[in-house]
């Protein structure tokens, strides 16, 4: 940007008045400085909070997700005959549900829990045990940090194999060499293939971690469970997951998997799909909710602070009067009086903007602190607060800005 | 010699119908360039209004004024501003310092206004503070002045941008009779140098030392001497 000299004089000049009336100019920037910080920091602080929920779902595998589950037809009254001979959801319904869009479809697994005494030679204990199938792993968020995950294989054919979770893997092999070894589940043994990486989440610094359940999972091949421990020929599972990254087609996915569900299990709606999409973009909307009370908070005290600075301003004006007149009398216009009021006003709303800036930042730092979750600025924030800060500091500028210039030099200068 | 202030049935009119006050009722004056004139009267005379309208703060209700040969019936607030800051140097009764400003940046301000850059003002103030004799005082506020030398320092802030007309209104009406004498030394120095001056006064003593006298009345001329010599 190109300053002219006479702008520069200008800004110069409404330097030196800030400097001159100090504690009036420290009050208007007060203003402006409190308005400034309440925005970013109400922003701040909701980003980081989204930022920080937003981690949770990538750990859990991320969002974009539509889980289906087998529920009770029978809403009242007795099982009919059609509803008590259906099968539920069977592996070969997540099969079907894949073909349906297999573009907006990435990736599908299916869950079947049981119950099992399992054996190692340092622990016997019943526990519950996934039979997973499809893309199970990525899909939930575990990572194999020993060995290796199931083969297309060993979960087509339901091979006697197992992957132990963090907590698992410790209890059932404390000396930390779980892969290779043989373990009991039930009557039959499963050799451990892989040992998952710990998945650790915590909300706050000191709190337990939210995801230590999942640290104790058991998983074997869904086939497995389904021949061997409950001799299910039909292969029923417990959960299938879609995951569906382009969140606009998942509506529609969802309404083509519940009729062909309907049609697959002879008219009968015995299945739940929920939608994680519809649940985040509920999120989301929140978190717009949560902004826009922030920025309605943030724009109440820059009025307030506005307002003061209107309220300081003309209080000035009147000391200011005859200083005005004499600024007048020795060749001032009124629209040069009116500039070095707006310039100052403009200075001294950026000045309080840039220390408004620095004050949301601790502001929001010292929150966050106290929330003990990580801080979050997103640039927008910056520009957001700043902006709305300087357009109101403007706005409220003109009008004594307005005022000072009308005077008449003669009055001014009488004005006792 | 050129004229520095023509007028010519010159009226001014506060408030409307009724209650109309009739502050001047018809002013014919020529001052010459060069000329020292004190402008007398009682209260109430219309001195005020005249020397409002004359440093160009004020207009006429009618009649016609041409400063420094200028006509100025009719210009926009911001020419006669113009015209204030180029033309026109006042000196106060209470001097009109801007009080939070030091001395030397109240007597650049006129230049300020003017457009002139900033080493210029610097060293025209200084020169000009060294001319009214107070130049060590030009880092100082204001309040750290003594009356005469607050005054010294209007009178340099009236002759920043080199005006056609020194207006001084009563410029020792706050002073002692010491101090008032070596102000007005400073302005007879002034009109000794070439500068056209009108001071607004109700003292004899003080109009004595001037060329020449004018006398306002109800908002007339009641009596005009002859110009000097």
């Amino acid at each position: 940007m190109h300053l002219s000299g006479a702008f520069r004089q200008r800004v110069a000049e409404a330097w030196l008045e800030i400097r001159e009336n100090l504690g009036r100019s420290s009050l208007q920037a007060l203003g402006i400085m409190v308005g400034v910080a309440s925005v970013l920091g109400g922003f701040s602080i909701s980003d980081s909070n989204q930022r920080r929920s937003d981690e949770r779902w990538r750990k859990l595998g991320g969002i974009e997700r539509l889980n289906v589950q087998p529920a009770a037809a029978m809403r009242d009254g007795s099982v009919t005959a059609l509803q008590r001979a259906n099968l539920g959801l069977r592996n070969a319904d997540a099969v079907d549900g894949e073909a349906l869009n297999s573009k907006a479809v990435h990736a599908t697994s299916v869950q079947r829990f049981a119950r099992a005494r399992l054996r190692s030679p340092n622990a016997d204990q019943e526990r519950q045990v996934s039979g997973i199938g499809g893309d199970f792993l990525p899909l939930n968020g575990y990572e194999v940090e020993q060995g290796r995950a199931f083969s297309m294989t060993e979960l087509a054919r339901g091979a006697p194999v197992c992957l132990l979770g963090a907590e698992a893997a410790s209890v059932f092999f404390p000396s930390g060499d779980a892969v290779g070894q043989t373990m009991r589940l039930g009557d039959f043994p499963v050799v451990v293939v892989g040992v998952f990486r710990e998945l650790v989440f915590r909300w706050r610094d000191g709190e337990p971690n939210a995801m230590a359940w999942r640290n104790r999972i058991v998983a074997v091949p869904s086939a497995l469970v389904a021949a061997r421990m409950q001799g299910d020929r039909y292969e029923r599972v417990d959960r299938m997951t879609f995951k569906i990254p382009e969140l606009n087609l998942m509506e529609g996915f969802a309404r083509d998997l519940a009729s062909l569900l309907k049609a697959n299990h002879r008219q009968q709606d015995d299945v739940r799909i929920d939608d994680i999409a519809a649940r985040m973009r509920k999120r989301q909307s929140q978190g717009q909710v949560y902004n826009l009370i922030f920025m309605l908070s943030g724009i109440l005290s820059l009025v307030g602070g506005g307002m003061v600075n209107v309220n300081i301003q003309l209080a000035s004006l009147s000391e200011r009067v005859r200083e005005v007149g004499v600024r007048m009398a020795i060749g001032a216009s009124g629209l040069e009086v009116f500039k070095a009021f707006m310039t100052e006003a403009v200075l001294l709303t950026s000045l309080g903007s840039l220390a408004g800036l620095v004050l949301g930042i601790g502001f929001s730092k010292g929150i966050c602190m106290f929330l003990d979750i990580p801080l979050f600025l997103a640039p927008g924030s910056f520009f957001a607060a700043f902006f709305v800060a300087s357009a109101f500091g403007v706005v409220f500028a003109l009008f004594p800005a307005w005022k000072a210039s009308r005077l008449s030099p003669m009055e001014a200068l009488r004005y006792e | 010699m050129s004229a520095v202030i023509e007028t010519r049935g010159l009226t001014k009119v506060f408030g409307v119908n009724g209650n109309a006050v009739h502050a001047l009722r018809g002013i014919d004056l020529v001052v010459d360039r060069g000329e020292f004139v004190a402008l007398v009267g009682p209260s109430g005379s219309g001195k005020s209004t005249l020397m409002a309208i004359l440093g160009c703060l004020d207009s006429p209700t009618a009649g016609g004024y041409a400063l420094d040969g200028q006509p100025v019936e009719g210009l926009s607030g911001g020419a006669l501003a113009r015209i204030r800051n180029e033309k026109v140097g006042f000196v106060f009764q209470t001097y009109n310092l801007l009080p939070r400003a030091t001395v030397a940046r109240n007597v650049e301000l006129p230049m300020l206004y003017a457009g002139i850059s900033g080493r210029e003002r610097r060293e025209r103030s200084l020169a000009l503070l060294e001319k009214v004799g107070i130049p060590e005082k030009a880092g100082r506020l204001p309040a750290e002045l003594s009356g005469g030398q607050r005054q010294r320092v209007a009178i340099a802030r009236a002759l920043a941008n080199g005006p056609a007309l020194l207006l001084a209104d009563e410029p020792t009406g706050a002073l002692d009779s010491k101090t008032g004498a070596e102000v007005l030394g400073l302005f007879q120095e002034l009109h000794r140098q070439g500068h056209t001056v009108v001071l607004v006064t109700h003292d004899p003593a003080i109009a004595a030392l001037a060329g020449r006298r004018v006398e306002l009345y109800d908002g007339l001329v009641r009596l005009a001497e002859a110009k000097a010599a």
